[in-house]
This record gives structure tokens, C-alpha cells and sequence, in this order.
């Protein structure tokens, strides 16, 4: 057998080659159009026959709930989204000619859903992603009102303009990125949205374009959105966590001058330490204690030496104090340190009672030690020179012992 | 005293009542407080979440706070009595006689010395453990009221006090907790097992020990008399109710202090910003459409190709019949003639048209007005013709 196929390979080496080929041929030609699976490329009619009546200006898809919806894809557009190369029966798969079969959709948001299976033919971790989502939580809840307004992929990524996501090299989104994500979320979290704007981070996003300033969806998530409220208050002990991923990290942080001792400060602190504990051990019972965005604010999150809401300016700081504690008067804010540890410039009282106490203990640890030690070094070293008086206190303190 | 008893008393029963309230408060209070001082560590999760949950913690170390101090209360009436009505030695008191037994119980110990101090009912070692013990209530208590009524505290006090209030309270019981452990249990426990908390009394060779001055005294019959018992009388009579009555504010005191505050304990939904999470941008309105061709041209007159009928083929069915392939309805010439499936405009039988049968289907991208419609079958009836 073996000097068979010996003899026989030199003549099959051309056919191996060709067939190598072929299926290297093969191969390539399935991953260039990899996407492109829900149906033969040769059958789809050209995407120019579909944009001839669809760049129309004004055509609208008239559902029967009363809602219309455009069906105009403007070719700049879509020659500049990342599925351009894609043609419109990748994803339509059920319109191949003229006239279109029937919709069954009674509304935009019933139309959009039937598209949901759709992305995920090509993106199956992002729309998995989606399924715990609150969005998702919504819209799978009959009774609630809001379920027919949640979105779905498409409502954030409208698939005939997305274009590429723009990530820098370590694979972090870019500032422009950062901003098109928060006006996505604006499209239905308007009034947040208008909030943030505002904020010190609204502003880094919005106006600089930032990318270390965070957006909606460097706290909120991407696919996976949690809601704030939905998952009991797991999210409100959690949040120090969102918060502490940037303001620990002194590459960012240094940056912009902020300290990045806010976290292991916060935890130190009565109302941190509570919260740490109440996260590891009772994640669905309710605390007062404030976590960072009970006095930062939420949204609307100001710099600390901002004039009017800036809780480095002692009267805010005042005013938010009494959000939890009303009776408190103008010396109360001092006793939070600010996330500052104490130093001799900086709350000095409680860095030298801090020094006292570092001095007192292994003073008088020390002292009562050494006499503890000696004691010990008396009894060891009597009974080893002296047997008979360890035998004698031993048996003394028998007798003792036995007396009682 | 000639007879010798085998045990000498040291404590009576009230005394080790005393002790065993003691015991239990401290021992609460450290096993409460310790672990909230080093909330992050392993063991005290272990510990508070044993105790069940910090709130819990908090509520249990509070409680075991305020009997400590009423225990302190209670201390306090008894030694104003021995003191001032029985007159009995403040055998407490420290002197300059326990700083060189220390040394000399040093001494001793490492063999400088032969002879080991000779110590009275109440030895260096217990001094030092009554007198910090006192020393830590009095900073406990403060710091400990400071913590748990922050807002009154700070009417008066600076804000500052606060968190040095809790260092002196965290670190003052590290050093009680581990004085405890290194110096009492040593003592009492470890060098040997100290029965007099218990049984009340102790045995000649640990007098011998620990107490050689008092046994001598004992042993002498050295005794400060009692005073005659009308004496103790009158005294108490003017003690006991003065006493009571301090002792009765300091317990109205204590409770007012522990009620004073409920901010800290309290557990309190949080208030928080009343958003509107679902508010959507007003849409953009949908682009009006392309505008409406222009029927101006077109009348019931037309009834050539010429004088408005291409026009309106033009308009209508330009942007597609004429710039792609097919049916091209640009010309007279290439409406008349067809498609690739033959001609659409069978002049003079407008019904056999399939221009014509195919608007009337509406299965058409584009489609006439009925007007317009009109107009097309009236021409191709008439023959559709050009001039």
C-alpha cells in the first residue's frame, strides 16, 4: 500500500495543487461575503433597482395603528454606512420583486422587532447581549405602557447609515463616538440627556469630544443596559464601582489633576463601609447611605468647585448634607473629610490624634509585653535551674487549687 | 488571726456580678466594634455577617454600649459609698509604691532581684487595667456619643471632631482589645487560672504572689475599721439620696444620649431626582414627500403625445421607464413599441393594454391619479395618437 500511493503521488501532485486552490478559491470567496449568508447573491436583484423608487424623497410605509413610516434610504448615506457592500436582501430577505408581500407590522416598533433576528444572523453576541437588557425587560412586560416604545437594534443602529465604530488602538471608543452614543440615547432620554449636557462630563463629551469623559453607555453599558431601578438596589451599592473604574485610574485622572483616592476614602468612611458591606451581604435591602451620586448628582454631575452646585463650596455641601440629615447646622460638613486623607495642613486634629494613638499603642503594648515576657522568663528559667521549686510551686498550686 | 484559712475572700457576689456584666458588654462591644473598625478585612465580613448584617452590628454594639455605661453608673454609686460612707482604704488609688513594684517585679523576673514585691490587695497589674479601663470608658463614651449624634455634636463642636472622634474610638479599642488579650488574660488566665471572679476567693500561695502586703496586713489583722454604725447612718443618709439622685440623672443623661439621633440608624429609602426616563425627542417630522407632480400641463385637451400625454409619461414614469432598461416611455416612438415582453399600448384597446390593466391592479411602484388615468385611456381609445 504504502509504495502504492509512493509511486502514485508525483502524478496526483498537480490535481492536489488545483483542488488546494479551488478550495483556498472557495474559502476566500466565503469569507468576502461571510455576511452576506440569508441568501445566493446571484438571485438578489441589484440594490440600485431597490434605490430607484427608495431614494424618493417622501415614501412612506402607512401602518395601520396610524404611524408612517419612512422608506427612504438616501444612497450617500448608505454608500457611506458600514453594510454598503451589503445588498438590500441580505436583510430583506422577503422582498425580492415588485409588488413587496404584505406586512403583518401594525406598528414602526412591531416592523422594527421583526429585523431583531435579522442582526443577529452577522452580530449574535450583541443581540444576546440585548436579551437581559432593561430595554428588553420592557418590551417583553405586557403591562407596561412603555413597552412598545423600547428599542431595538436599529433604533440605535439604523443599519442603513451606521458606519464603522471608531476605536483608537487600545480598542477605546473615540470622543466623536462618545458624543453619537449620547445623542442616540437623547433620541428617547431627552430630558436626562439635557441634563448631562449640562454636566462636567456632558460638556468633556458634547463639546470636547473626549474620550476619557464618560457617556451614557460608559456607565449604563452597551447591549447589556441595566436600568437603575429594575434590578432592586444592586445597581445603586454597585454604583461606586462605575465610578471608581475612571477615578482610580490615575492615567486618567492625572491628567485632569483629580485625585484618585475618592474610592478607598469613600469606603473608609462611615457611609462607604456601609454600603461596601450592604453590596457583599444584603444587595436587595434598601440604605440611606449615600453612594457617589447622591451628592455628585447623577446626570447632572457639576465639578466640585462649580459656584452654584460645586459640593466643595461648603454651603452646596451643606444643602446636600440635609438631603439626609435636615438638622444639620453649617459645621456639620466638616465631618466628612472631603475624600481627603488627614494630614498636618488637613483636618490636622484627626491626624495627630491618629499619631497619639500610633505612639500610645505600642507603648503601652510594649510595656505591658516586656512585662508579660520577663514573667514568662522567670517561670521558664526557675524550672529549668531550679526543678524543685517549679515542683514545689506546681504542687502548691495544686494544693490551691484543690483547697477551693 | 491565728487560724489560717486556706482561701482568702476577694470579691463578693455583687462585686463578680459587676465583672460578668462587664465581661459580656466589653466582650459584644469588641466583637461588634472590632470588626466595623476593619470593615474590609475577611474575618470581620465573616464576623458581621455572622452577627446578622451590619445594621444589626451597629444595633447590637449600641446596646452593649449603653449597659456598659449603666454597669459604669452603677460602679460609680458603689465606690461613692465604700468611699465616703464606709470609709473604707481607696486600695485603687495608685502610688509611687506600684511604680517601683513594677521595677521590681521586673527586676525580679529577669534575676536582678532576689526578692519579688511584696503588693498590696490591689497590685500594679490590676491598677494599670481598672485605671485604663476607666481612662477608655470616658474616651469611649465621648467619642462613642459623638459618633452616634453626629448633628447635635456639631452645634457645638467643629465638624472636625467627627472623624477624629472615630479614630480615637477605633484605635482607643484596638488598644483595649489588645490589652485585654496581652495583659488580662495573661494574668488572670494564662500564668495561672485566677479563680476569684468566680468563686470569689484565692488561695494562700497565689495571695503569696500576687497580694503578699495585704496577706502580711491580713495576717496581722490590719484592718481600717469600720465606722460605728451610727455614723454610717447618718452619712448614708445624706449620701444615698444625693447619690441616687446623680446616679438617676446620669441614667435620664444616658438615655437622652441615646435617643437623641435617629439619622444615623435609621434606615431610610433613599430620596432620589425624579426623572422622566422615557422622554423622546420631538421626531423629525418625515420629509413631505416628493412634490406632488404638476397636473397643470395635462388637461382633459390632451389627447396627443405632443400636446401633453408624453409629458405626463415623462414625469410620472421618467425616473425609471427610460434611464433603466426595459420599457423606456421617453419617446413616443419607445412607448408605442414596447418592452421586452412586447408592447404595454395597444392603441384604439385601452382594456386590452397592460399599461392600462397594470394601473388599474395597482401592483406598481408608480401610479396615475385617476384623473390622469382617465386621460391615458381616453387617448389610447382615440388611438393614441402622436400629433
Amino acid at each position: 500500500m504504502g509504495t502504492f500511493f509512493r509511486r502514485r503521488l508525483p502524478s496526483l501532485k498537480p490535481a492536489v495543487i488545483l483542488l488546494a486552490f479551488i478550495l483556498i478559491g472557495a474559502a476566500a470567496l466565503m469569507i468576502s461575503s461571510g455576511d452576506a449568508q440569508a441568501a445566493p447573491q446571484a438571485q438578489q436583484p441589484d440594490n440600485s433597482q431597490c434605490l430607484t423608487c427608495h431614494q424618493q424623497e417622501g415614501k412612506t410605509l402607512e401602518l395601520s395603528d396610524g404611524e408612517s413610516l419612512s422608506i427612504v434610504i438616501s444612497p450617500a448615506m448608505f454608500g457611506g454606512s458600514v453594510h454598503t457592500k451589503l445588498a438590500c436582501q441580505t436583510c430583506h430577505t422577503n422582498i425580492a420583486e415588485f409588488p413587496h408581500p404584505e406586512n403583518s407590522a401594525t406598528s414602526i416598533s412591531e416592523y422594527r422587532q421583526q429585523y431583531e433576528n435579522t442582526c443577529a444572523n452577522c452580530h449574535p453576541n450583541q443581540v444576546s447581549e440585548t436579551a437581559d437588557s432593561a430595554h428588553a425587560k420592557i418590551r417583553n412586560d405586557p403591562n407596561n405602557p412603555n413597552a412598545k416604545n423600547t428599542p431595538t437594534c436599529i433604533d440605535c443602529h439604523n443599519p442603513h447609515t451606521q458606519s464603522e465604530i471608531q476605536k483608537d488602538k487600545n480598542g477605546k471608543l473615540t470622543g466623536l463616538e462618545h458624543a453619537a452614543a449620547t445623542r442616540t440615547c437623547a433620541k428617547c432620554h431627552n430630558q436626562i440627556a439635557e441634563e448631562y449636557a449640562q454636566s462636567v462630563h456632558g460638556e468633556g463629551v458634547l463639546v470636547d469630544n473626549n474620550p476619557d469623559v464618560p457617556s451614557c453607555i460608559d456607565c449604563h453599558g452597551v447591549h447589556t443596559i441595566s436600568g437603575p431601578t429594575g434590578s432592586g438596589n444592586q445597581f445603586r451599592l454597585s454604583s461606586p464601582q462605575i465610578c471608581a473604574k475612571c477615578h482610580t485610574d490615575e492615567s486618567i485622572m492625572g491628567k485632569y489633576g483629580l485625585s484618585t483616592q475618592v474610592l478607598n476614602t469613600y469606603i473608609a468612611d462611615f457611609h462607604g463601609t456601609t454600603v461596601t458591606l450592604f453590596e457583599k451581604m444584603d444587595p436587595d435591602q434598601q440604605t440611606n447611605m449615600p453612594v457617589c451620586f447622591d451628592c455628585h448628582g447623577v446626570h447632572n454631575i457639576k465639578r466640585v468647585d462649580d459656584p452654584s452646585k460645586g459640593i466643595q463650596i461648603k454651603e452646596n455641601l451643606l444643602v446636600t448634607c440635609q438631603k439626609c440629615h435636615p438638622g444639620a447646622t453649617p459645621n456639620f460638613p466638616d465631618s466628612w473629610l472631603s475624600h481627603y486623607i488627614p494630614s498636618q495642613n488637613r483636618a490636622p486634629l484627626v491626624f495627630y490624634v491618629e499619631w497619639f494613638y500610633k505612639i500610645l499603642i505600642p507603648l503601652a503594648l510594649g510595656g505591658m509585653g516586656l512585662l508579660v515576657a520577663s514573667d514568662i522568663f522567670r517561670k521558664a528559667t526557675r524550672r529549668k535551674s531550679k526543678p524543685k521549686t517549679a515542683e514545689v510551686e506546681e504542687k502548691s498550686n495544686q494544693e490551691g487549687g484543690s483547697a477551693k | 488571726m491565728s487560724e489560717q484559712p486556706k482561701t482568702y475572700n476577694r470579691f463578693n457576689i455583687a462585686q463578680r456580678f459587676e465583672h460578668f456584666v462587664l465581661i459580656l458588654s466589653f466582650t459584644t462591644l469588641a466583637l461588634t466594634g472590632i470588626p466595623q473598625k476593619f470593615a474590609q478585612a475577611g474575618v470581620s465580613e465573616a464576623i458581621i455577617a455572622l452577627l446578622g448584617g451590619i445594621t444589626a452590628v451597629r444595633i447590637i454594639h449600641r446596646v452593649a454600649a449603653t449597659i456598659f455605661v449603666l454597669e459604669a453608673i452603677y460602679h460609680a454609686f458603689l465606690i461613692g459609698y465604700k468611699l465616703i460612707v464606709m470609709r473604707i482604704e481607696p486600695t485603687m488609688l495608685p502610688g509611687i509604691k506600684d511604680g517601683k513594684n513594677v521595677i521590681d517585679y521586673f527586676l525580679h523576673n529577669i534575676g536582678v532581684k532576689k526578692e519579688a514585691p511584696k503588693m498590696p490587695r490591689y497590685n500594679f497589674a490590676e491598677k494599670m487595667e481598672y485605671w485604663f479601663m476607666l481612662w477608655g470608658l470616658i474616651i469611649m463614651a465621648l467619642t462613642g456619643f459623638m459618633l452616634w449624634n453626629p448633628i447635635a455634636t456639631t452645634r457645638i463642636l467643629p465638624g472636625v471632631f467627627i472623624p477624629t472622634a472615630k479614630v480615637a474610638h477605633g484605635w482607643e479599642a484596638v488598644l483595649a482589645v489588645a490589652a485585654i488579650i496581652l495583659w488580662h488574660f495573661y494574668n488572670v488566665h494564662l500564668k495561672h487560672w485566677n479563680w476569684s471572679m468566680i468563686k470569689g476567693h484565692l488561695s494562700r500561695e497565689e495571695m503569696e504572689e500576687e497580694h503578699s502586703e495585704e496577706l502580711e496586713k491580713i495576717e496581722k489583722g490590719d484592718f481600717r475599721p469600720l465606722p460605728p454604725a451610727q455614723v454610717m447612718r447618718k452619712r448614708s443618709q445624706i449620701f444615698v439620696p444625693i447619690a441616687s439622685v446623680i446616679s438617676l440623672a446620669l441614667v435620664l443623661l444616658l438615655f437622652r444620649f441615646i435617643t437623641f439621633e435617629q439619622t444615623a440608624i435609621e434606615t431610610i429609602p433613599p430620596v432620589e431626582e425624579n426623572v422622566e426616563v422615557f422622554l423622546p425627542q420631538t421626531p423629525t417630522p418625515l420629509p413631505p414627500g416628493a412634490a406632488t407632480p404638476t397636473p397643470a400641463p395635462v388637461s382633459t385637451a390632451a389627447t396627443t403625445w405632443d400636446a401633453g400625454i408624453g409629458d405626463l409619461f415623462i414625469s410620472k414614469c421618467g425616473s425609471c421607464h427610460g434611464s433603466l432598461g426595459g420599457l423606456s416611455l421617453k419617446t413616443y416612438a419607445d412607448a408605442i413599441k414596447g418592452g421586452k415582453n412586447g408592447a404595454v399600448i395597444l392603441p384604439g384597446n385601452a382594456s386590452g393594454s397592460p399599461l392600462i390593466s397594470l394601473q388599474d391592479s395597482g401592483n406598481h411602484p408608480g401610479l396615475f391619479s385617476a384623473a390622469e388615468l382617465e386621460i391615458i385611456t381616453n387617448w389610447i381609445i382615440a388611438g393614441a395618437p402622436e400629433k
